[in-house]
């Protein structure tokens, strides 16, 4: 039990912009779904698609 | 004169001698009182299991699908039944008896769990069928688990509990898997396992798309003077479609050249993790039915089947996809492209199918 981590899996989407093709992480948020319309781009306000969704462990 | 003083001590002989009688006679039980002890251990962690995720899938229903009356009995039903596989005495029919079972209990599942909450949509529908049938999964590993450990208890039975000692491991690593998936399947979070219908689902973006089977989607694509018959699950619920009567109808209706298909496959131990192959061969999972329906289809029209696989452990097949097979979406979308333009010449059609569960995978 010692050598025992407890793990916690953290969901995050990237979104790709469509006009200036920047790729933007954040967190997931429910209902979010691969290739759909998502927030505007940061950098040139242009349309952004969900590209992936992915999780990454951490470690406690 | 050599003789140790200690050797002739009466009480030391003792030390040796009971030890010795003690083990010769009781040496087994001593071995099952080892063993029952992580046997235990398990069992806990199974009921825990178990017990969570009934738990997680009553409140899901609760909270979210607005029930008629308190689910809770009903589910508690759903858990309890069980699927009685066909005699394989006789092995002739037998795929068409399997397919017909699974799919009956499918559609009792479903039928039962819509009327639940009548107004549920497709996407809930499919979420919560899954979690039964994870609860129902949990449920029935702990129930077998604890079946055999008390038997070989009862009976005093070492050699009887050998095996679940050593099958303990690969069943707890799925049960672990299968409780690490539930938070994935309540949110819509695409799998591992979604790899395959992810490649496909790009490829079939912006195309006019059709239900060609049950809760399968099918887009016609050109592609360098090909036809390609883009195939996967109708996303973003929580299902695998039916690829297998999809490719029945395509081929019914079409001249078929080759068929392509992309799914993920459980790695040994020592391979990495997201690693793509490719081979020959139909690659899809599940009971056997959809494999040797597709098997069948290509041997009798003469398809070549080929398949891009992405390797995975249990647990990555079945929770949120992990960055790096996530990443390797694209590679294997352009090593499907390139897989049609070795394997076939213009004027070709090609089947590509994305294999998988598509939650969270649009089309």
């Amino acid at each position: 039990m010692i050598f025992s981590k407890d793990e916690i899996i953290l969901a995050y989407t990237v979104e790709k912009c469509l006009k200036c093709e920047k790729l933007n992480r954040r967190d997931f948020c429910e209902g979010d779904v691969l290739f759909n319309s998502s927030l505007k781009c940061t950098f040139c306000d242009g349309t952004t698609v969900i590209e992936k969704i992915y999780g990454e462990t951490l470690q406690k | 004169m050599f003789s140790m003083g200690d050797d002739s001590d009466p009480l030391m002989m003792l030390v040796w001698i009971i030890p010795i009688i003690i083990f010769v006679f009781y040496g087994q039980q001593i071995q099952l009182l080892v063993t029952s002890g992580e046997i235990k251990k398990a069992i806990k962690k199974l009921d825990k299991f178990r017990s969570d995720s009934k738990k997680e899938l009553i409140d899901y229903v609760k909270k979210n699908l607005d029930p008629v009356d308190d689910p809770t009995k009903k589910i508690e039903q759903f858990l309890d039944y069980f699927t009685i596989m066909p005699v394989d005495m006789d092995p002739n029919g037998i795929v068409d008896k399997v397919r017909h079972t699974v799919r009956s209990r499918e559609d009792y599942t479903r039928n039962h769990v819509q009327s639940l909450s009548p107004n549920m949509d497709e996407i809930e529908l499919s979420r919560v069928q899954t979690l039964l049938e994870i609860a129902s999964s949990l449920q029935m590993i702990h129930k077998i688990v604890n079946h055999m450990f008390l038997t070989a208890k009862k009976q005093k039975n070492y050699p009887l509990i050998l095996p679940l000692q050593m099958m303990l491991p690969f069943i707890m690593e799925h049960a672990k898997a299968m409780n690490a998936s539930i938070p994935a399947f309540k949110t819509g979070q695409p799998l591992g396992d979604g790899i395959g219908p992810m490649v496909v689902g790009k490829m079939m973006l912006n195309e006019e798309k059709e239900i060609i089977s049950f809760q399968t989607a099918l887009a016609k694509i050109d592609y360098e003077k090909r036809k390609l018959f883009l195939v996967k699950a109708e996303g973003p619920g929580s299902t695998v479609g039916r690829p297998d009567d999809a490719l029945q109808k395509i081929v019914a209706n079409n001249k078929i050249d080759v068929i392509v298909m992309v799914d993920a496959a459980l790695k040994m131990e020592g391979e990495d993790s997201a690693s793509i192959a490719r081979g020959f061969g139909a690659a899809i999972g599940g009971i056997g039915t959809e494999k040797f329906q597709i098997e069948d289809i290509a041997t009798q029209n003469k398809i070549p089947v080929f398949s891009i696989i992405v390797k995975q452990s249990v647990k990555e097949a079945i929770t949120l996809m992990t960055k790096e097979i996530a990443e390797q979406a694209d590679n294997v979308r352009s090593q499907v492209y390139e897989m049609i333009l070795e394997n076939t010449v213009e004027g070709q059609s090609v089947v590509v199918i994305g294999v998988g569960n598509t939650a969270g995978v649009p089309q």
